[in-house]
């Protein structure tokens, strides 16, 4: 039976260091099933899922990976992989875009009615270009919810920070930016 | 995991650049409400369009606010009326006609289409009945919008049937005079008719098409123009393959959005999907028109030589993206050329650069015809036999749609103003050269036959 593990590590960008993370598990005999890579400001982070042939302690795993690195350059984070028995929230996803001048609060408010509403967020970012930023993320609505009071809810509660809201099913995106025909599009 | 720059070009494309829906049309057949008691039929064309549209509007405001895309009209076109005056008197016209007016107004769409006779190749009685009806139907409903099909290109063109439209035009007119006409802007007249179109006022449901079906309309033209300002902003000496490439990638994305609420529109009321109709239709609004498309190519003064090439190079590229967006194209489905209802257009013909001679021009390679034209009120209805059989000539010989939609305005003169508001928006009357210089040629009557091209088989 394989033994799985989640682990990420934070590090500042600069060539090689997917090659190190990748070559200090395989040495272990991992297999890297799932991984999600990004930089921001210069800095990056990856969470990855593995499966090992034989039970190893997640500190060894962490020293293969540090090894790879110099002195306290990387922070690595290991532990047990724990397989969801389901999505945190049944639903369907939608995009959020919100657009304006960059001001203190903006995540924090956002964040706070979402998860007030139990909507998920599975993939948030933004752009900033000057004083302006540009939010996108990635959200499941709960079928339960009133899209229509949720979009007047989100707009009232981010009212002060005047930003342009717009919360979007995610196949409108599909559709403009996908070749595969609609009738399948709609299907999956 | 979808790029930054793709969502934000689809939330720029809604959110500064006009995109939206135009109609979404529900197809309905009434033949099987066809009787001899008016009263009867009246009642179950009523009852059939509650039945099948009751929840056309609720379904498109969902969709609405899921996608965050405007739908604008939610209209029906019905099968051809004149199949239910067959056999009635004249005065059941006005009955059916306030029938599906109220019908209209019970569902809550803002236009029905369907009060319909197709004569190309000869005319019914209940399709004369219908004709000689208009005046009175189009200046006492609200919603209710008219067509007439007086040729095509497998049967020539039905010349008696010009004659009449034409002088049931000018009736209509003085009906509703007090409108300046606006009864006419409710009437299309039209060549190659297609039978799924779903933008007004020309919208019906033809004979080859399903019991019920939603057909949907997309626009778009300042997404357009906002693609090829930004391609000639990037390179100024950008090639007009270049523009036609970034006009059809355009459609594309364009296209594609009108074919997802569509589908999910016929699935939700669970009925058939039937076309897509990309057509670049604009609205009176500064940013929502085809002339500023042209003026972005370099068109700067409408109707300058180059500009009936430049309607070519939009329309065809405008098919082209939409037909590889979808196999499910369909409708008129390229550039619409509504002199009143486009700012920019309507702006060139008060400053006299965009002629009926241009404007007839630009329609042999656009998808339409000559579309909300002012003209004199004391126009003759020989010459508007005259210009309605050109513009027909053109699609016949060409084996493409046309369209008239001509307005004489009671007591108005060359050069005079009009303004019907809101999307019908407002123009100046046009002048027609040589006015009756043909009238001899006209009042022929008769068929001209249908051309070489009907024989194809």
């Amino acid at each position: 039976m394989d033994h799985r593990y989640v682990l990420s590590v934070l590090i500042a960008d600069r060539i090689g260091i997917l090659s190190a993370i990748t070559a200090g598990v395989t040495d272990l005999g991992a297999n890297i099933e799932g991984i999600s890579q990004t930089v921001v400001q210069g800095y990056f982070t990856v969470i990855m899922t593995v499966a090992l042939p034989r039970a190893v302690g997640e500190d060894d795993i962490r020293h293969a990976i540090l090894s790879r690195f110099c002195g306290d350059e990387a922070a690595v984070l290991v532990r047990p992989y724990i397989p969801r028995a389901r999505r945190p929230v049944e639903g369907d996803r939608y995009i959020l875009t919100m657009s304006g001048k960059d001001q203190p609060g903006i995540l924090k408010t956002l964040t706070g009615y979402l998860t007030e509403k139990k909507i998920n967020v599975e993939d948030l970012f933004f752009r900033i270009v000057g004083e302006q930023v540009t939010h996108i993320g990635e959200v499941t609505v709960p079928v339960r919810l009133d899209l229509k009071q949720v979009q007047d809810e989100l707009r009232a509660v981010m009212a002060a920070f005047a930003l342009v809201i717009s919360l979007q099913h995610e196949n409108l995106f599909r559709a403009t930016n996908e070749v595969d025909s609609i009738r399948r599009l709609l299907k999956t | 995991m979808y790029r930054t720059d793709d969502i934000l070009h689809t939330v720029r494309m809604l959110q500064q650049e006009n995109l939206d829906l135009r109609t979404v049309t529900m197809g309905i057949n009434l033949l099987d409400c066809a009787g001899r008691d008016m009263a009867a039929v009246a009642k179950d064309v009523r009852a059939k369009i509650a039945r099948k549209a009751g929840n056309l509007v609720r379904i498109c405001d969902q969709l609405t606010t899921k996608y965050g895309l405007p739908i604008i009209n939610k209209r029906i076109a019905v099968s051809p009326a004149s199949q239910l005056l067959e056999g009635h008197a004249p005065e059941a016209a006005l009955d059916l006609a306030h029938a599906l007016d109220q019908a209209a107004a019970e569902v809550g769409v803002d236009l029905i289409g369907g009060f319909t006779a197709l004569v190309h190749k000869g005319m019914t009685p209940g399709e004369r009945l219908l004709i000689e009806s208009l005046p009175q139907v189009l200046s006492r409903t609200r919603r209710l919008c008219a067509s007439v099909n007086i040729g095509t290109t497998k049967a020539g063109m039905n010349v008696d049937a010009v004659l009449l439209v034409s002088e049931t035009l000018l009736k209509i007119a003085e009906a509703t005079k007090k409108a300046h006409g606006f009864g006419c802007a409710k009437l299309v007249v039209f060549a190659n008719a297609a039978e799924d179109n779903p933008f007004m006022a020309g919208a019906f449901l033809g004979h080859g098409e399903p019991e019920c079906v939603i057909n949907v309309g997309v626009s778009g033209p300042g997404v357009v123009k906002r693609a090829i300002e930004r391609l000639v902003e990037q390179d100024p000496r950008c090639t007009l393959d270049e523009i036609a490439e970034e006009i059809k990638h355009t459609a594309f994305r364009v296209t594609r959005t009108g074919e997802l609420i569509g589908r999910e529109v016929a699935e939700k009321l669970g009925v058939q999907f039937g076309v897509l109709d990309l057509s670049l239709a604009p609205t009176p609004r500064v940013g929502d028109s085809v002339g500023e498309i042209y003026q972005a190519m370099g068109v700067k003064v409408i109707g300058a030589p180059g500009t009936t090439a430049a309607v070519a190079l939009l329309n065809d590229a405008v098919k082209k993206g939409g037909a590889f967006a979808s196999s499910s194209v369909g409708g008129l489905s390229g550039a619409f050329i509504p002199v009143m209802e486009d700012h920019v257009l309507a702006k060139a013909v008060a400053d006299g650069t965009l002629t009926l001679e241009r404007l007839e021009a630009m329609t042999a390679v656009c998808s339409v015809g000559l579309d909300m034209i002012l003209v004199p009120g004391d126009i003759s209805s020989v010459t508007l036999s005259g210009i309605i059989m050109d513009e027909a000539a053109i699609g016949i010989y060409n084996q493409k749609t046309t369209a008239v939609r001509l307005i004489p305005a009671p007591g108005k003169k060359v050069g005079e103003k009009i303004d019907f508001g809101g999307l019908f928006g407002s123009g100046t009357v046009m002048p027609v050269n040589s006015s009756s210089g043909s009238a001899d040629f006209v009042r022929h009557g008769g068929h001209i036959p249908a051309p070489i091209q009907s024989l194809r088989n």
